[in-house]
């Protein structure tokens, strides 16, 4: 990014994790007043950092107004935030908001976009920013129910991160990683979609609540990355053959239709709260590039745990690994070479020193 | 084409779209009809928000009770109150459902576990608790269900049900109609936590955030959380998010409304017509099996009202009628 006013975007899903879960699994519900204290604590990581302009996304449902209150309070007590500007845009409270939000973003040439949500809300930002393809970079933050993708991590971290490479303090080959991402294809691009962790193919068709967490309606899984320590329906990959997330290839992985036909009875944790034995029939790797047909006649493709794309008998439904698909900031990276670099440390001016660290300092 | 994708069969789909299309004919009606003085006291109309009372009643038996709102027309007609009744009943005529001396904001009709409209906000909430508590002990499996708008989830009443509510681990069912105006008022003027999921999970209520415009969204999410209070699993609360074709109130200018919303939500969030786009793309109900349903609501409707206005009125002697009930 180089020198210069730095700014970055930021994208808080105010219903992430509101979803039937809630009832089925006990999943957690972040509530608007923690979403509303993680973008804070970002706002104040980047400002102290250099970042002072930030755009948001204006949302419907309580995180605009909670924090233009917040902001409010804030000024009145003289702490020191960025500039926060809501973006221009009139807010349906759909997923069509995110998309709109990251086309914005995306146009304004922010140096990064700050995600609040599940993995749902992360695949929105990046399918819209790959229509754009300007590699603007994501750092997500969890606030969904399944959280595979984006990383537990406390927000004022990740602010740090995004403000290092927005600033340019760190280099982009340093701040940032490539990620994989699965393609979705439904008569030849007729109808095309993505995922950034799982594809999954369901006999059930229609959408009705989207979250899809009936194990005996499964019928195969597509998987980017396949984690041991991940929740929800790729877990069951991660159960089975972990595959990292910065590893080549993906994993492809095949049910049974019961039990007694199944090389293999998996239990696996496919919602918070919900482990569930899976039969397996096979799974083999997914390497980049190669088209995988689903021999299934009609069903739904849910991805990244949401049910998004019914098909009929007839339809040609093909799913592609795709590798440097898109960015992240690697937080973890950016933090240890700020560490290592001594980004942080400032040189020692004694007529800024505060009062009391001259009195216990001095020579 | 095959089969049916959805998890109703074809004859439930179509008692969903009719009682959609009886609701949106029903309160269509009355906007002409109030606006030309046919009908005493007032009206709130629930034009635009079927999907939710459908797909909410379609769960529902005689047995399970729910209480409804000052917006209550489109709950008494998916409960299965009758129409005709109903438009006596809003026409202030003898034979209504209380007998013309409630009107629109209090219909009941108990025989179908229509406890009520209510003209008073976040009123059907308690009550809720009530009728919640005696399934429970009754032990036959019904559930009680009260709807409340956005504007009246602020009310006392309706957090203080919250409450009883988990500790008696009741049967109820709190449903938050969201349309995102209490009366005029937007939501982000009214509400301090503009999340009813919020507010379920202040008293440990487990709580789900639907669209309202789209049936089969709700059908799903209502299906589990009342099964899940059937079985003792306790109270939960379902926002669906929805939007109203008309205003609070018949008379309403709506000028609070930003410029193309009306326009925007009836070409774009129609329940029924999402509805109607979706089983026919799928091709299990044609259009042409919807059209005979359309006409059908349409006359009913128009029956109802030619009964309604051939009606007499109540008379004075009918004033101490029904005051007091015998137990």
């Amino acid at each position: 990014m180089g020198e210069g006013p730095a700014t970055i975007g930021i994208i808080a899903n105010p219903v992430s994790a509101r979803d039937i879960r809630r009832v089925v699994a006990n999943a957690s519900n972040l509530q608007i007043a923690d979403r509303v204290n993680i973008v804070l604590r970002v706002l104040t990581a980047v400002h102290s950092l250099g970042v002072n302009r930030v755009l948001m996304m204006p949302d419907r449902g309580g995180i605009r107004a909670m924090l233009s209150r917040h902001l409010g309070r804030e000024r009145n007590l003289h702490h020191q935030f960025p500039a926060v500007e809501f973006l221009d845009m009139e807010p349906i409270s759909t997923v069509d908001d995110t998309f709109q939000a990251a086309r914005l973003l995306q146009a304004s040439g922010v140096a990064a976009i700050v995600v609040l949500g599940g993995d749902g809300t992360h695949r929105a930002v990046v399918r819209e920013l790959m229509n754009g393809d300007t590699g603007i970079p994501i750092a997500g933050l969890s606030t969904g129910t399944n959280n595979a993708f984006p990383e537990m991590r406390e927000s004022t971290l990740t602010g740090m991160a995004v403000a290092l490479h927005a600033t340019g303090m760190i280099a982009p080959e340093y701040a940032l990683a490539p990620n994989k991402l699965i393609e979705v294809s439904i008569n030849e691009g007729q109808r095309h979609d993505i995922a950034l962790v799982d594809a999954v193919i369901s006999h059930e068709r229609h959408i009705g609540a989207r979250a899809l967490w009936k194990t005996e309606s499964l019928h195969s899984l597509y998987l980017t990355f396949a984690d041991p320590e991940a929740i929800g329906l790729s877990a069951i990959g991660g159960m089975l053959q972990p595959v990292g997330r910065r590893d080549p290839g993906g994993l492809a992985v095949h049910l049974a239709d019961d039990g007694a036909s199944a090389g293999v009875l998996l239990r696996a944790p496919i919602a918070p709260g919900m482990l569930r034995d899976v039969p397996i029939a096979h799974w083999e790797p997914m390497p980049a590039g190669q088209a995988f047909t689903v021999p299934l006649q009609g069903g739904v493709v849910a991805l990244d745990g949401e049910r998004e794309m019914p098909f009929d008998a007839g339809d040609r439904v093909r799913v592609t690994l795709r590798e440097n698909a898109f960015s992240t900031v690697d937080v973890a990276r950016c933090l240890h070479t700020a560490a290592h670099m001594g980004l942080l440390r400032h040189p020692s001016q004694p007529h800024r020193r505060h009062p009391s660290w001259q009195a216990t300092r001095s020579p | 084409m095959a089969g049916n994708p959805f998890p109703l069969s074809k004859a439930e789909l179509l008692k969903a779209y009719r009682t959609m299309r009886t609701i949106r004919e029903f309160e269509e009606r009355l906007h002409v009809d109030f606006g030309r003085g046919d009908i005493p006291g007032f009206v709130h109309l629930y034009a635009g928000e079927e999907a939710a009372a459908a797909g909410i009643m379609i769960h529902l038996g005689d047995g399970d009770r729910i209480a409804s709102t000052h917006r209550g027309h489109g709950h008494c007609i998916a409960k299965g109150v009758d129409v005709g009744e109903m438009m006596l009943e809003i026409y202030g005529k003898k034979g209504g459902s209380c007998n013309g001396k409630g009107g629109s904001m209090h219909i009941a009709d108990l025989s179908k576990g229509m406890m009520g409209a209510n003209g008073i906000l976040g009123a059907g909430a308690p009550l809720v608790c009530g009728a919640a508590l005696a399934a429970k002990y009754r032990k036959k499996g019904e559930v009680a269900i009260s709807f409340v708008g956005d504007g009246a989830s602020n009310q006392g009443t309706f957090l203080e049900s919250l409450n009883l509510a988990a500790v008696w681990n009741l049967p109820a069912i709190f449903v938050v109609e969201n349309n995102g105006y209490a009366e005029s008022t937007s939501r982000d003027y009214g509400v301090a936590v503009d999340s009813y999921v919020d507010r379920a999970a202040g008293f440990g209520l487990p709580g789900i955030t639907v669209d309202g415009t789209d049936f089969f969204a709700v059908y799903e999410a209502a299906g589990e959380i009342i099964r899940r209070a059937r079985e003792g699993g306790g109270p939960s609360l379902l926002e669906c998010k929805m939007v109203r074709f008309h205003g609070h109130f018949e008379g309403d200018a709506q000028t609070y409304r930003g410029p193309g919303e009306l326009d925007d939500i009836r070409a774009n969030h129609d329940c029924l017509k999402k509805f109607a786009a979706q089983v026919t793309a799928a091709g299990v109900i044609s259009a042409d099996e919807l059209a005979p349903i359309d006409r059908e609501a349409l006359a009913v409707v128009e029956d109802a009202v030619a009964r309604a206005k051939a009606a007499p009125l109540p008379t004075v002697a009918d004033l101490t009628t029904d005051v007091y009930v015998s137990y």
